[in-house]
């Protein structure tokens, strides 16, 4: 055969596996009944002769064809328009929103409700539209609950209609594809281990240049310093400008070291681990601590605002369980080891899983948080 | 209305309408129809909201159980009347139907309720759907379509207005004005109708291509034959009489072959006597032959072998649907030459007359073609004819102590000088010295044609018949009566006579040798006025819609289905054969065309052809600068592009182009708005424009929803006449 015969015949049987994706139909109990009936005037037709009867049943035969063309109407030239968040927490309410709009020219949709596709399961949200002109367009807005940190594949939106007569609901598949990430879920700390946490790292702060009371240097005025900061009895002394610098008081950085590897039978731990310095980071960064997290090999660097704070969410939501390996090597998702220990500041590391033929000595924090105290920490998730 | 409402109505409506079916069935008795009218006027009543309904019913409370018995009561009723009254499951089970209608639509509460009233309907009209085949099921049953069609849309809607509160923002102008409609409006009728309209149109076209099977398992015929008399073998004097006030129609007579026929009347003929005892007609033979079958379906009516009419004779073809009769006879005009149909064969008698060979259980539909014999010239004036033994033998018989009636023949005739003018002569005296009545009745009498001819003087057709052929045997001249109807009520719109049972009718039959049988009627014309009425001509009209709704749709077959698509085959060939004829003479006028231009530009000089060929290019380039303006902004609007926003920056470019050629021009730091109010100032004109323009290029750019595509239209629009506005500065 010809190669382009094979491939209009490959390109026809996708077009009807697409159609028969996008499109179902299913019968609803109404229908049946009614399909019952017109069965029985069918076979009363074909008893008897009758015209009349043949009439009624193609009546009824009229009725089911007209069902299935206007809601394939229904159903034509929709197009769904969906605005997602970048990032969400974890069973923390938010409202997501879409827009759908009418584009056939002259005939209203009707009767129609919409479900998510998520991860090839249809989730009903409860929206439904019963009436949208020709042209027109609707934003509909619905709460959602994400109950477990990771990305959220919306893959479309199945609108499905009764319209006109209820006899067969009719599906539609529309690929409205977006991903929502959600990360875990911040829960409220103990406030006397947050305040432990941070008073035991004050004694690691480093001194270096800036705003604050104490003097850290003094030395040359050069263009552009700030005229407020020289050093008049220095200056009248040495009879040059001389400015005067101060140490930094946010010297507490904080080194949140997060251990992912744990057997499957820890993974409610692990996951109640990941919820912890999620919380931890949350409490740190609002007392505007420059803070770090290094979970398994990936680093977040060092930083603080509420921006470093959602790139570390954006961390922990996709950080993953890895499951510990027999031999004794070193596994790659190991914190790495902190060259520079100036920039590490006071560590917390967090544990969910110790093995045994691997000490935890391995892992260089200034406080180490194992499985029994973090159950402790997290009894209340 | 809200839909509630109107649902509640339109369910009400449908069991009514189903109901009145069953009762133009004649399948309802009157001691249950009258409740049954009463019950559905209240519930209409109370379904459109008449308040005083709604407060009396409110009061009246039934308990269940009181239902639940009368349920009961309902069925120990129909085993009754099934086991013991009516002893038929038909009429049984339409009795107990419209009894659980009753109770059904005085329990009418929750849904399923109503879903329990649609299927009782359903029943029904399927019901009077077995029960008839008039042309009032006509109406019935689109009325019926528009309100299933109705009920089930609102039982949809508002089924799902009570799930599903929608939370909807709508967000264009459009939708903000239209907002769910909960009532019925305007749109939803028209929606509605529509729906039905399209129901309709798609119910015809399944109802035409279902392919016909008729099983017939446990079928039962049913329907009772119509009663007619003077077609049996013995007839008594004055049977016809009583007929004839009787309106039912026997038959429905086409005439397709003859548009310039005489259609004031058509003698269709029955059976002819030739034995009359002074009281009752009857035959002399009763030997019958089987029509030869010449064709698939068609019967040669004449004795294979025997000569064909002459020339002077007249053909006929008639269409006839004849109703369902208690005679095995069939009609025609005389002489029948062909008959065709779905028959399996046919009879004929000694007399012409046709038979079925068993009593017909339905309507039959037939095609016959007749040859009406005319009497030759030499026979109108021959004063002698010569007649032969058999002839002689069977027509000239006359009863005992007919002598009195010898006596009038050869009185009146006396004049005549031939045979045909002595017909003519008593035709013409009992046409002129009788009156025409039905009052008539000679059926007790022991001598009627003397009481007709010498005492009463007054007498319908069979008495005028019986006595012409007796006074032509008596003076020797052969005749015999005949039966049938006399068919005068042409149906001008369905292109058809319509026979009724009161068209019943008896003539006479002539003998002449070489012409055959002439048919000759003495009876005079009845006095009843010819209908002209509105009313009349409006019961022809319905008439006429009968026939072609029997026609199309009581009667369509299996065998009309195969016509329909040879049809469809014929007229695609016919339609291919024209098509390629007419593309043939097309090439052909092109060609000549080409070949006159070929010639001319021979001719031409060619600095000639060149100037020709640049005026063309040059006035199409002019032609295509002068629209490239409306073609640029037709093209923005409606082709598609790779982004929604695109069109209407596109177009807002342009528009800041056209503007600028004006010579305001949009400063770098202007916003949109800031530069429109600045066409408003130094272009007045122009300002609606720019500032609508502004506001779409605003909207589609910075919100959310893209612009729609009227919206787009709207935008090209404006800037067209900013580009003409221009135009017509300069």
């Amino acid at each position: 055969m010809h190669p382009l015969l094979n491939l209009s015949a490959s390109q026809a049987f996708s077009f009807v596996r697409g159609m028969s994706r996008r499109r179902s139909i299913r019968l609803t109990s109404e229908g049946a009944r009614y399909l019952l009936f017109t069965f029985g005037i069918g076979l009363a037709a074909i008893n008897t002769g009758n015209n009349l009867f043949y009439l009624l049943l193609a009546m009824m035969l009229s009725l089911i064809v007209i069902s299935g063309l206007l809601s394939e109407h229904c159903l034509r030239r929709l197009e769904f328009h969906r605005h997602v968040p970048d990032l969400i927490i974890a069973n923390e309410p938010i409202t997501l929103t879409l827009s759908v709009a009418n584009r056939n020219r002259h005939l209203p949709s009707f009767s129609l409700r919409l479900l998510d596709v998520v991860e090839g399961q249809d989730v009903d949200r409860g929206l439904a539209i019963h009436f949208l002109p020709p042209q027109s367009s609707m934003l509909l807005s619905y709460p959602l609950l994400a109950t477990k940190r990771g990305w959220i594949k919306f893959e479309g939106i199945r609108a499905q209609t009764l319209f006109p007569f209820g006899l067969f609901l009719k599906k539609g598949l529309y690929s409205t594809e977006a991903h929502l990430l959600v990360s875990p879920p911040i829960k409220p700390l103990a406030l006397r281990f947050v305040d432990e946490l941070v008073s035991e790292g004050q004694g690691e702060s480093l001194p270096r240049r800036g705003h604050g009371t104490q003097l850290y240097n003094l030395r040359l005025y050069q263009p552009g310093d700030d005229s407020r900061a020289i050093h008049w009895m220095t200056t009248a002394r040495t009879s040059q400008l001389i400015v005067r610098e101060t140490e930094a008081e946010d010297q507490r950085r904080i080194t949140v070291v997060l251990s992912i590897m744990a057997p499957v039978e820890r993974e409610p731990l692990f996951e109640r681990s990941v919820t912890f310095v999620a919380s931890l980071l949350w409490q740190l960064t609002e007392r505007a601590y420059p803070v770090r997290l290094i979970a398994g090999t990936v680093d977040s660097g060092l930083g603080s605002g509420p921006g470093h704070l959602l790139a570390m969410l954006r961390l922990l939501a996709l950080c993953k369980r890895q499951p510990p390996e027999t031999s004794g090597v070193r596994h790659q998702s190991e914190p790495p080891p902190l060259t520079h220990v100036g920039e590490r500041g006071y560590t917390v590391a967090v544990i969910p899983w110790s093995d045994q033929a691997a000490p935890t000595h391995a892992v260089q924090a200034d406080r180490v948080l194992h499985a029994t105290q973090l159950e402790e920490l997290t009894h209340a998730f | 209305m809200p839909f509630d409402q109107a649902f509640a109505l339109s369910s009400v409506l449908l069991a009514t309408i189903a109901f009145s079916g069953l009762v133009l069935a004649q399948s309802v008795p009157l001691w249950l129809a009258l409740p049954t009218a009463i019950i559905l006027i209240v519930s209409l009543l109370h379904a459109g909201g008449v308040l005083f309904v709604r407060q009396a019913l409110a009061k009246v409370s039934v308990s269940s159980t009181l239902w639940n018995f009368l349920l009961i009561g309902a069925f120990v009723v129909f085993l009754i009347d099934l086991t013991v009254i009516s002893r038929d499951l038909l009429p049984a089970g339409i009795r107990f139907l419209v009894m659980l209608l009753c109770i059904k639509l005085l329990t009418l509460q929750q849904r399923r309720d109503y879903r329990h009233l649609y299927a009782i309907s359903l029943m029904a009209i399927l019901a009077s759907g077995a029960l008839t085949t008039d042309a009032w099921y006509v109406p019935i049953f689109l009325l019926y379509l528009l309100a299933t069609v109705w009920t089930l849309l609102l039982y949809h809607l508002t089924q799902e207005t009570a799930e599903t509160p929608a939370v909807v923002i709508p967000t264009s102008k459009s939708a903000r004005h239209t907002t769910f409609p909960s009532r019925v409006t305007h749109r939803f009728l028209w929606l509605t109708n529509g729906t039905a309209i399209l129901t309709v149109a798609l119910t015809v076209a399944i109802f035409f291509l279902i392919p016909r099977i008729g099983a017939g398992v446990l079928q039962k015929t049913s329907g009772e034959a119509l009663r007619t008399t003077g077609f049996s073998d013995r007839v008594d004097l004055g049977t016809i009489g009583s007929v004839k006030q009787d309106p039912q129609i026997v038959m429905r007579v086409e005439l397709p072959d003859q548009p310039v026929v005489e259609k004031d009347r058509l003698y269709l003929r029955g059976l002819a006597y030739d034995q009359y005892n002074g009281r009752s007609w009857s035959h002399s033979g009763t030997r019958r032959r089987s029509l030869s079958l010449v064709a698939e379906g068609t019967f040669l009516a004449r004795p294979a072998g025997s000569r064909p009419p002459g020339s002077l004779s007249m053909p006929i073809r008639q269409d006839i649907l004849l109703e369902t009769l208690d005679t095995s006879v069939l009609f025609a005009a005389p002489f029948a030459e062909l008959v065709n149909g779905e028959f399996l064969t046919i009879q004929a008698d000694a007399m012409s007359g046709l038979h079925l060979p068993f009593l017909p259980s339905s309507r039959i539909r037939y095609s016959v073609t007749s040859q009406i014999p005319q009497l030759v010239a030499d026979e109108r004036t021959a004063s002698v004819l010569a007649y032969s033994d058999s002839i002689r033998s069977h027509y000239l018989q006359v009863p005992m102590g007919s002598q009195q009636v010898a006596d009038l023949a050869h009185r009146v005739t006396q004049q005549a000088t031939t045979p045909f003018g002595q017909t003519l002569a008593i035709q013409q005296h009992l046409l002129e010295n009788y009156r025409y009545s039905l009052e008539a009745d000679t059926s007790t009498l022991s001598h009627p044609l003397e009481e007709f001819l010498f005492t009463r003087k007054t007498g319908y057709c069979e008495h005028y018949a019986t006595a012409m052929v007796v006074m032509l045997r008596t003076i020797g001249i052969p005749a015999r009566l005949v039966t049938g109807f006399l068919a005068t009520e042409w149906n001008e719109y369905g292109g058809y006579f319509t026979v009724r049972q009161r068209d019943a009718h008896a003539w006479v039959e002539v003998y002449f040798p070489r012409s055959g049988w002439i048919t000759m009627d003495p009876t005079p014309t009845a006095s009843a006025a010819a209908a002209t009425s509105r009313w009349d001509s409006l019961s022809r009209l319905g008439e006429s819609f009968q026939l072609q709704w029997d026609r199309l749709f009581v009667r369509y077959s299996a065998k009309d289905q195969l016509a329909a698509v040879h049809g469809v085959r014929e007229g695609g060939d016919a339609l291919r054969e024209r098509v390629s004829r007419w593309v043939s003479s097309l090439s052909t006028s092109i060609s000549q065309v080409l070949n006159r231009l070929t010639h001319m530009t021979r001719a031409f000089q060619p600095g000639m052809l060149g100037l020709i060929t640049g005026v063309v290019v040059v006035g199409l380039a002019l032609l295509l600068l002068n629209l490239r303006d409306r073609i640029g902004l037709w093209a923005t609007a409606h082709l598609p592009t790779s982004h929604p926003q695109l069109a209407i920056v596109q177009l807002y470019s342009r528009m800041l182009h056209t503007v600028e050629k004006h010579g305001v021009s949009k400063p770098s730091a202007a916003t949109p708005n800031e530069f429109a109010r600045l066409v408003e100032q130094e272009w007045k004109a122009a300002g609606p424009m720019v500032a609508d323009v502004t506001a779409l290029y605003h909207q589609g750019r910075f919100s959310r929803t893209p612009l729609t595509s009227d919206e787009l239209s709207r935008a090209a629009k404006q800037v067209g006449r900013l580009q003409s506005l221009t135009h017509k500065a300069r």
